[in-house]
């Protein structure tokens, strides 16, 4: 019953997308503002319906209606509620719906602002968003049903269907196969939503981008609608990168944050094409170049949200991340071939009109960094999109598949990232419209010397590898850079207006959140950075099988085995679970227990390592092995990861600074905002 | 005058060309053209006989690596199995037993490839059938996806000119069925998928 309402409420809200489309289109053929009118009614009615849905399949999970094959797939009643809830997202058709439903939120966001000012936009926003959502919703109903139903049929066979065959009486099925182990972490838990959040919400710029193409408005009006969605999204993209990085660190017990694995690689590409065009719509907004850029950047973005999800549903690429393979390919390859045929059709038409209003004067100005900038990111990108494919290139020109590992990334892009960091040291400090070498040098000396005391100290301290001293440079000049310049702010405003400091502090970063909140992401960066170069380039291990007693020495540190327990869980698992003492130096820093988690339901093992962690460094034990029966001797692994809890403290001050960035200001009258605008664009071009 | 013409001039430079467009499009043609195939490859179920085999490398559990590319010229079978998996018992005294019939020769060698396992039951499992050939764990499971696998037990056998010759889903049911294959291929007959 609650399973055919869920259904019909997919159902339902696919006709009223296909209707708001149709709505949409015609009221702007003939001018009828009502029909658009109801084609945004059509857009608010599909969250609810979505969310009738979404609770529907919640509520089959929780209840434990295992004849519902998505829930015998994903969940057993071992699990605990909240992992049940969360199984929403934890297999493919599920999450299918649960993306529609983030992005029907967005939509209706969306449709609920005021559109006085923008109304020529309007019906384009929706029909983007609506074909978007069709879609979607197209694969829930046709291919990858998430309420389809296990039936016994007079003959005594099992069908999987969403109405029962002749005769047939629905299966009783006691129990599921529960959700994969790995799934079954805080942090995955968080992970997948935030990803699909930041993919879905970049929908939202890229309905406004080509709503700009469609109506021939080359202004910058669609960038500053957008500059909050854009934020909003790349915040989640983010935030689901790095949740995802701590996941692989706590969880899949190889030592490391990031494998440059084919499906991080799919959701880092669009995160790279959203940061550049972070950076390169403010060139836009204050000299009015790049118009056409911008453009190419957000339908990147949108396009690899979708090749993305595409490659990690299809079982195109191989990968740890792979859904089950689905029949979803052939559509989705379909439906994105004539969105990005569509968008290059439209960017192409439109290409005259988006012309700069104006030229790079200088090399070294804000606007040429920006450029620099993003190339560099274009760079990384390249080589992303090459490794990713490179599999599908090789098979198809020479019958074998050839994959790229972390080497060829690492190599390919170490040099790339470097030069993003001293950029981001230099960029802060020059003027837009025009710099030379003496204006910059003047700006930049003070927190270069402070940079190069750093590079002096690490020396001193014993770091001698090239590359780490690179880096440890760049990263000190950019939070010189980055304190330089809320220094000099915050003087300012203390001798304009003799504010206290934290007064002044506050108000500065208040009045111009966009570019103080991009301060702060500018120390987050580079705080990941360190922990980034830290695990890189010094990153430590041993390994070794050990006899009760016996320990492993690592970087001054002994870890020696103490204990094994081999035991039962009520929540369905079988744990090994070593103890070992850490002694550094000869001081006992304490017992860690590290455990191998074996889960009957799925016959999948999981490596929980054991971790002592501190600011300055990771000491990551894992559990490899054992003697089952005797338990006299265990092997372990041992890494020494220095710095890497930068990575995680960075992260907080990135979305700490995304946060500052992109929170709202309360909305003024409409007359005063455009004055305010035109006043902004004039001081900045001033 | 020259102005204007400049002007006309600045305004045409600034047009895309229609060479620009006609490589926009085919960029995005190729690119479509590659997924296609890809999506197409990764629809298709197993590998075919006759096609060249997958080359691989293997990391055995006591520490060798195994690259099939340095086997060239041997037949070489290939056997997905798991610790976990029933079916894999059935078969895996008859093909430790015909290893060793073929070990001494050096034109046969067995691979052992472990599927989706834990290291420690897999080697007890390899201990209680007394499994000798090399045998490792499929790391990322990047052996199965390249044979596309769809379960265990699977066993590919590749010809000395690298080209697959023999797949087979399910567990050998005797000694006689591995051996018919392998010594038809000895004596230069392409044998039979199944």
């Amino acid at each position: 019953m609650l399973a055919n309402f869920g259904y019909g409420a997919i159902v339902l809200a696919f006709f009223v997308s296909l209707y708001g489309v149709f709505a949409a289109i015609y009221g702007v053929r003939k001018n009828r503002a009502a029909w658009v009118e109801s084609a945004r009614t059509a857009m608010l009615l599909i969250f609810p319906l979505l969310t009738l849905s979404a609770l529907s399949i919640v509520v089959l999970l929780v209840t434990g209606h295992y004849e519902v094959q998505y829930v015998y797939n994903v969940t057993s009643s071992a699990m605990p509620v909240y992992l049940k809830i969360t199984a929403l997202w934890g297999g493919q058709a599920g999450s299918l719906i649960f993306w529609s439903w983030t992005m029907s939120a967005f939509a209706t966001a969306v449709t609920l602002r005021n559109w006085d000012r923008d109304r020529e936009f309007l019906p384009w926003v929706i029909v983007v968003s609506l074909i978007t959502l069709a879609f979607f919703l197209g694969l829930s109903i046709f291919v990858e049903n998430p309420f389809e139903r296990i039936w016994i049929t007079p003959e005594g066979r099992q069908v999987v269907s969403m109405l029962p065959p002749a005769g047939s009486i629905l299966a009783t099925v006691r129990d599921g196969r529960g959700l994969n182990p790995l799934l079954r972490h805080p942090g995955m838990i968080i992970h997948p939503p935030m990803l699909y959040l930041g993919f879905v919400s970049f929908v939202i710029p890229y309905a406004f981008a080509i709503a700009a193409l469609v109506t021939g408005r080359s202004d910058d009006r669609w960038i500053r609608l957008t500059r909050r969605w854009s934020l909003v999204a790349w915040l989640f993209l983010s935030l689901g990168l790095l949740l995802g990085s701590r996941w692989a660190y706590d969880v899949l017990g190889w030592g490391g944050y990031w494998a440059w694995d084919p499906v991080e690689i799919a959701a880092f590409m669009p995160w790279l094409t959203g940061t550049a065009f972070m950076h390169s719509v403010m060139i836009q907004e204050k000299r009015g170049l790049f118009k056409r850029w911008n453009m190419v950047l957000i339908i990147l973005t949108y396009s690899l949200v979708m090749v993305g999800t595409f490659l990690t549903r299809s079982g195109v690429l191989s990968s740890v991340h792979a859904f089950a393979q689905s029949a979803i390919g052939p559509l989705f390859f379909v439906f994105i071939g004539l969105t990005l045929a569509g968008s290059l059709g439209l960017l192409l038409w439109r290409w005259n009109d988006l012309r700069s209003e104006g030229e790079m004067h200088s090399l070294l100005s804000r606007e040429a960094l920006f450029l620099l900038n993003n190339l560099l990111f274009m760079g990384i990108l390249i080589v992303c999109f090459w490794g990713v494919f490179f599999p599908l290139i090789s098979e198809l020109f020479t019958g074998q598949k050839v994959t790229v590992g972390p080497p060829f990334y690492e190599r390919a892009t170490a040099p790339l990232f470097g030069g993003l960091l001293l950029l981001m040291g230099i960029a802060p400090l020059s003027a837009w419209g025009h710099s030379t070498v003496k204006t910059l040098g003047k700006a930049v000396w003070k927190p270069a010397l402070g940079a190069v005391a750093a590079l002096v100290a690490a020396y001193i301290f014993g770091v001698r590898l090239p590359a780490a001293l690179i880096g440890f440079f760049a990263v000190a000049l950019v939070i010189f850079v980055t304190l330089y310049e809320y220094i000099r702010g915050v003087s300012a405003r203390r001798r304009r207006s003799g504010e206290s400091y934290p007064v002044a502090l506050m108000r500065l970063a208040a009045r111009n959140r966009r570019r103080y909140g991009g301060y702060i992401i500018h120390l987050g960066v580079v705080l990941m950075a360190l922990g980034i170069i830290g695990i890189e380039l010094f990153q430590t291990e041993t390994q070794g099988t050990l006899a009760r007693g016996q320990s492993l020495e690592l970087d001054g540190y002994t870890v020696r085995y103490d204990s094994l327990a081999i035991f039962d869980v009520q929540d369905g698992r079988n744990v090994a679970r070593a103890e070992v003492t850490v002694f550094k130096d000869g001081r006992n820093l304490g017992t860690l227990a590290p455990r191998r988690d074996y889960y009957y339901d799925s016959g999948q093992p999981m490596t929980i390592p054991g971790v002592r962690s501190t600011m300055s460094e990771d000491l990551y034990v894992l559990l490899v092995d054992w003697q089952p029966v005797s338990e006299q001797g265990a092997t372990f692994k041992v890494y020494h990861n220095p710095l890497i809890n930068w990575l995680w403290v960075g992260g907080f001050v990135f979305i700490f600074g995304m946060l500052v960035a992109a929170w709202p200001d309360r909305e003024p009258a409409p007359s005063v905002q455009r004055a305010k605008v035109r006043a902004g664009t004039q001081a900045s071009r001033a | 005058m020259d102005q204007t013409v400049e002007a006309a001039a600045q305004q045409t430079s600034r047009r895309l060309p229609t060479w620009a467009m006609v490589l926009a499009f085919t960029l995005l043609v190729a690119f479509l053209g590659l997924v296609y195939f890809g999506l197409r490859n990764s629809m298709a179920g197993p590998l075919s006989i006759g096609q060249p085999a997958p080359k691989f490398t293997l990391q055995t559990f006591d520490g060798q690596v195994v690259d099939v590319r340095d086997l060239e010229g041997k037949i070489i079978l290939v056997n997905f199995w798991a610790s976990w998996c029933k079916p894999c018992e059935d078969e895996a005294a008859a093909l430790e037993e015909a290893w060793r019939r073929y070990q001494a020769d050096g034109d046969v060698v067995f691979l052992g490839v472990d599927y989706v396992d834990t290291e420690s039951e897999a080697r007890a499992y390899l201990e209680k059938f007394n499994i000798t050939y090399p045998n490792g764990p499929d790391l990322k499971s990047s052996i199965s996806d390249l044979y596309n696998i769809s379960g265990v037990p699977e066993t590919y056998i590749i010809g000395p000119d690298g080209t697959l010759k023999y797949a087979k889903k399910g567990p050998f049911l005797s000694i006689n069925e591995i051996i018919m294959v392998v010594d038809g291929l000895r004596q230069g007959n392409t044998g039979a998928g199944s």
